[in-house]
């Protein structure tokens, strides 16, 4: 399992999150989580949503006092030449001392330009100087948070004509050069492979060919749409916004098998549904990862088959 | 390919003005058309920027329309697009964008209820009414108000179109006086509420002058240029004096 917290002197008592299934928590849901306390392993929040200190700061103060919280970030802009903005670094390590996360995460992707920033992850090209940069910048927040984090693979819309390295190439070197730990995101996988014209399998046993499996400390699971294109063809958007697709869920299933089990969350942040669908979606993925932590499940389920 | 540092400039530009960019570099063996890719992070990022001003400002859309706000936000976006990943933080010249966007000009009050939504979403933003800082009125007396407490003033009834678009009420929406005036408008946060309170003006300038570090002298002269004394020290105890988010402590110096 990933080394997380790490060596570089982590939250001190950061609750752990285990190799549970837990749950995106978003605005909707503050008032049923604070005054319910529903059955939830561990929430995810986007920092992003919670910086400074109002109403949601507090609400997030609130629900850590009970649950685990993993922070996934989605504005550090890892992938960006022009380096990581100080400004909002620091608004996240103040977060995150503040909370203490069992986990820490953002994106293979970059999100700002000539000072300008666009809420969306954008596509890097796997070359070395785009990993020069990507590794500068982990660093960059690693040691402002005093702590490692998880990069994860993102959706991807478009190649790169000239990379000159897989997805799964760039997160390992990445992984060699910062220490840092890698957030595989499986509907991800779908997604990028629908649009780049590969077949899922294939590019998921790409990536974990490619990395130690030690590295991947969480995964994320979530549904996308598909598009017509006005042209013909079609466009997988991962819009977030409906229950994890049954491939996904088979890419799941192969990726537990590969690594074992791993803390596991659903994420839907598009027409969001009750507390209790996404809870549905949690146990199902909770399924899959007993079957990989218990050896007798295993038994039960082989002499069943 | 260009650098890293131009194609992201150039690809920014596509996404968040709609600007054409060399898409040479993009294709790939079995990928998407680049403008298909492009179109889809342009989508992602205009809508992201639109919900976050959405929620930032959600009278305005009340009162225009959902088709006419995302219109005023592509407008927005192109010369005002966010310098930080902090969206709630996104939006601070959009009423004043506002007040001279063209389109918009036959709504006169809609900058002013913007303003309005500003202070509202930065005051849920805020420390809570429990955190407290002290107005130094003369060296015997100290109001204390919310550290988040701001007070604004408007021409336009902001205040009363927010609540009835608030309430949804229609009729109370139609019967609201649209004369421009000087009104002026407290906003705190309490729990996890903002609350406003609309302030009578001798009040609003007084507050406003004790907010900004005049003191109490000052802050008086201010409101005996608004009102008759009379009315200004009515306006003053009750809407500051006697206002449920204000504490006055009067000290008892020791004389030698």
């Amino acid at each position: 399992m990933i080394r997380v917290p790490s060596d570089r002197g982590d939250a001190r008592d950061a609750a752990p999150i285990l190799a549970t299934a837990g749950i995106g928590l978003r605005f909707p849901h503050h008032g049923c989580v604070l005054e319910q306390r529903p059955d939830v392993a561990w929430f995810e929040v986007h920092p992003e949503n919670y910086l400074g200190e109002g109403v949601a700061a507090d609400i997030l103060g609130a629900v850590c006092n009970h649950y685990p919280i993993s922070l996934h970030a989605t504005g550090l802009s890892l992938g960006s030449a022009e380096g990581v903005d100080a400004v909002h670094l620091a608004a996240i390590a103040a977060l995150c001392e503040r909370i203490e996360p069992g986990l820490v995460s953002d994106h293979l992707s970059w999100s700002a330009a000539a000072g300008v920033h666009a809420p969306d992850l954008l596509p890097l090209p796997y070359t070395d100087e785009a990993l020069e940069v990507f590794a500068r910048n982990v660093e960059q927040v690693q040691d402002a948070l005093g702590r490692t984090i998880l990069i994860e693979n993102p959706s991807v819309y478009i190649g790169f004509a000239e990379a000159t390295m897989s997805e799964g190439a760039f997160l390992a070197r990445l992984v060699g050069l910062t220490g840092c730990g890698v957030l595989l995101d499986v509907n991800n996988v779908a997604v990028s492979a629908g649009n780049l014209g590969e077949a899922p399998a294939r590019r998921l046993h790409g990536l974990l060919e490619a990395l130690p499996a030690d590295a991947i400390g969480e995964i994320h699971l979530a549904g996308h749409a598909v598009r017509e294109l006005p042209g013909g063809g079609h466009i997988r958007i991962d819009d977030h916004g409906s229950r994890v697709s049954d491939g996904v869920w088979r890419l799941f299933e192969t990726t537990v098998e590969h690594i074992g089990a791993r803390p596991t969350l659903i994420e839907w942040d598009t027409g969001i549904p009750e507390l209790a669908v996404l809870r549905e979606e949690a146990a199902k993925a909770q399924l899959v990862l007993d079957r990989a932590i218990d050896p007798a499940w295993r038994q039960v389920v082989a002499r069943a088959g | 390919m260009p650098a890293l540092a131009d194609l992201q400039r150039d690809v920014m530009r596509a996404i968040l003005s709609g600007d054409a960019m060399s898409t040479d570099w993009l294709s790939a063996p079995g990928a998407l058309p680049a403008s298909a890719a492009l179109q889809a992070h342009r989508d992602t990022a205009l809508g992201g920027l639109t919900n976050s001003l959405r929620l930032t400002f959600p009278s305005i859309e009340r009162l225009v329309g959902e088709v006419f706000f995302d219109q005023i936000v592509l407008a927005y976006v192109a010369i005002a697009p966010p310098r930080s990943a902090d969206l709630c933080a996104y939006g601070r010249d959009f009423p004043s964008f506002l007040s001279n966007h063209a389109p918009a000009a036959a709504l006169a009050y809609l900058a002013d209820v913007a303003r309005l939504d500003w202070a509202i979403a930065r005051a849920l933003g805020g420390p809570s009414e429990a955190r407290r800082r002290d107005l130094s009125i003369d060296l015997d007396t100290v109001l204390s108000v919310p550290t988040a407490l701001t007070v604004s003033r408007f021409d336009h009834p902001a205040a009363a179109i927010r609540a009835a678009l608030d309430a949804g009420d229609d009729a109370a929406l139609g019967n609201i006086d649209l004369e421009p005036r000087p009104r002026f408008v407290a906003v705190w946060r309490s729990v996890r509420l903002a609350v406003t309170r609309e302030l009578a003006a001798p009040a609003g300038v007084f507050l406003t002058a004790l907010l900004d570090g005049r003191g109490g002298d000052d802050a008086l002269a201010a409101a005996l240029a608004v009102a008759p004394p009379g009315a200004a020290l009515a306006a003053i105890r009750s809407d500051i004096f006697e206002a449920s988010f204000a504490q006055i402590t009067i000290s008892s110096r020791t004389t030698p």
